[in-house]
This record gives structure tokens, sequence and C-alpha cells, in this order.
């Protein structure tokens, strides 16, 4: 059992680390990419994978029954895509 | 006798394994419910934009962006402190865990100020709910999140207060994961609205 809270404390800082270095990411993104349409496309899916995270980690979804996991991870991929194809299309 | 050789069936791996819903039932139709609510301004706000480029453009260059940034690394690092403080209370350590609610509810403060500063220093600069179509989202949106970190501060007091009077335990725990789901929803969401309304 101890095994097991530890790994999932180890996973919560991975998770942590990744969101914010996703976080950066998506604010300076500006510094190397150019056109608008594939900044707002990878500023997107930084959202999801980010989401995805929360999710699965934080959340503590990732072992939940499959029907929630999939609500709550459907809703970090439809609304970034519905918002992209808002904006790009 | 049925009992002893259904548990020599059920390993306590498989209990680890067991798909189970964290938290009360309620409380996930109740984030469900929220979630499409704000799904509903993010959307509604990516229309007005597409509609009004200009106007959104001009709007998003006078927000802070760095006040932004500091508040999502303030709630993702809130949201860790909870997921840790589940993990403590998980071993029967109620009063660890209580602390790291009050460290997570602490660092959320860190978001309550940076927002009120950002809406006084729109404020002092003549920018209000009434000034655009922006603005009028801008502060909606952005308000009613703040209502519901509120919420969530006031539901993370509530449970650090049982953990610390040890009123949970690794076995009963559902009340204390309610409101760690309750506020991993609120971090949920703002990942959205930050790069909306602040980046992209």
């Amino acid at each position: 059992m101890s095994y097991f809270i530890n790994k999932n404390t180890k996973l919560a800082f991975v998770s942590w680390l990744v969101l914010i270095v996703l976080t950066l990411i998506s604010v300076y993104l500006t510094l190397f990419i150019d056109s608008r349409t594939l900044y707002v496309a990878v500023a997107l899916i930084i959202v999801s994978i980010k989401g995805q995270q929360i999710i699965d980690i934080f959340m503590e979804l990732k072992h939940a029954p499959k029907l929630w996991r999939m609500l709550l991870l459907s809703y970090v991929i439809v609304v970034p895509l519905v918002i992209g194809l808002i904006y790009l299309v | 006798m049925s009992e002893s050789i259904s548990s020599n069936n059920v390993s306590h791996e498989d209990i680890l394994n067991k798909p189970v819903l964290p938290g009360d039932l309620a409380m996930w139709f109740f984030i469900l419910a929220e979630l499409t609510v704000f799904a509903i301004f993010f959307i509604g706000f990516a229309i007005a934009e597409q509609q009004n480029s200009i106007l959104f453009s001009e709007g998003k260059k006078q927000l802070h962006q760095s006040a932004g940034l500091v508040n999502t690394i303030a709630l993702i690092t809130s949201s860790f402190f909870v997921a840790i403080a589940l993990n403590v209370m998980h071993k029967n350590e109620g009063k660890r865990a209580a602390y790291l609610i009050v460290l997570a509810n602490a660092t959320a403060l860190i978001y309550i100020f940076v927002k009120l500063w950002e809406y006084f220093a729109l404020f002092e600069q003549g920018i209000g709910i009434e000034t655009n179509t922006f603005f009028t989202l801008y502060f909606l949106i952005t308000m009613f999140h703040l209502m519901h970190v509120l919420l969530g501060m006031v539901i993370l007091l509530f449970i650090a207060k049982k953990a610390f009077s040890g009123e949970y335990s690794d076995t009963k725990i559902s009340g204390f994961e309610s409101g760690a789901s309750y506020w991993h929803m609120v971090d949920l969401l703002w990942i959205i609205l930050f790069p909306l309304i602040y980046v992209i």
C-alpha cells in the first residue's frame, strides 16, 4: 500500500511539473511560431494534454469507471476542438 | 464461510485495480453541470471573438498576461497540494492532510489577490464591465470562475477541519475526495480559460 501511495505522490509531482512546463510553453509560444493557425492549434493541443493530466492524475480518474473517465476526457478534447474550429475555419 | 471464500478470492491488488469513482456520485454530476455551463461560456467567447476579432485583439493587449500566468501556476500548485493531501489521507494521516489543504488554500489566496489586483488595475484605466463586448465577457467569465474558486476554498477549509479532527480515514474518505475533485475542476476550468482569454 505504501508503495502505491508513494507512486501516486511521485506521479502527482511529475504531473505538476508537466503542467507548469506546458503552461510556460503555451505563453511563450509566439516567440517560436509565426503562423497564427499553427499557434492556436498548438496552444489548444497543450490545453488537451494539461486537461488529461489533471483528470487522470490529480482527479485520479485513470482507474475510475471508463464512462466517467471518458466523459471528462472528452470535455478537454471536444471544447478545445470546437474553439479551434471557430477560430480557424 | 462464503464471506471467507469471497475474501480469499479477491486479492489486495484486485481491490486496488478495481475501477472506483473517487468521492460521491452526486458531486460528479454537479461537476459535469458546472463544466457544461463553462463550456457554453468558452464557446460563446470564441464565437464573439470571431465576430469582433479586432476589438478582442485590442482587449487582450490591455490584459496583464503575466498576472494570468501567475494565477495559472498558483492554481496548478494548489491542485497539486490537494492531490498530495488525498494520498496522505489514504495513509490515515488526517492532520498532515489538513496542513496540506491549508497550504493549498494559501496558494489559492495568491490567485485571489492577483485577480483582484488585475480588476482594480483595469478599473483605474477606466475599463469596466460595460466598456465593450470583450470586457463584458472577460469580467463575466473570470468573475464567475472567481466565485467557484471562493466556493472551492470554503469546501477545502471544511474538509481540512474534518481531516484535522480525525473524521476521515482510508475507508471513510468519500467527502474528502468529493471536495478534492471539485477543486481540481476549478483548476481544469482555468486551464482552458487562461489561454482562451489571455493567450490565443
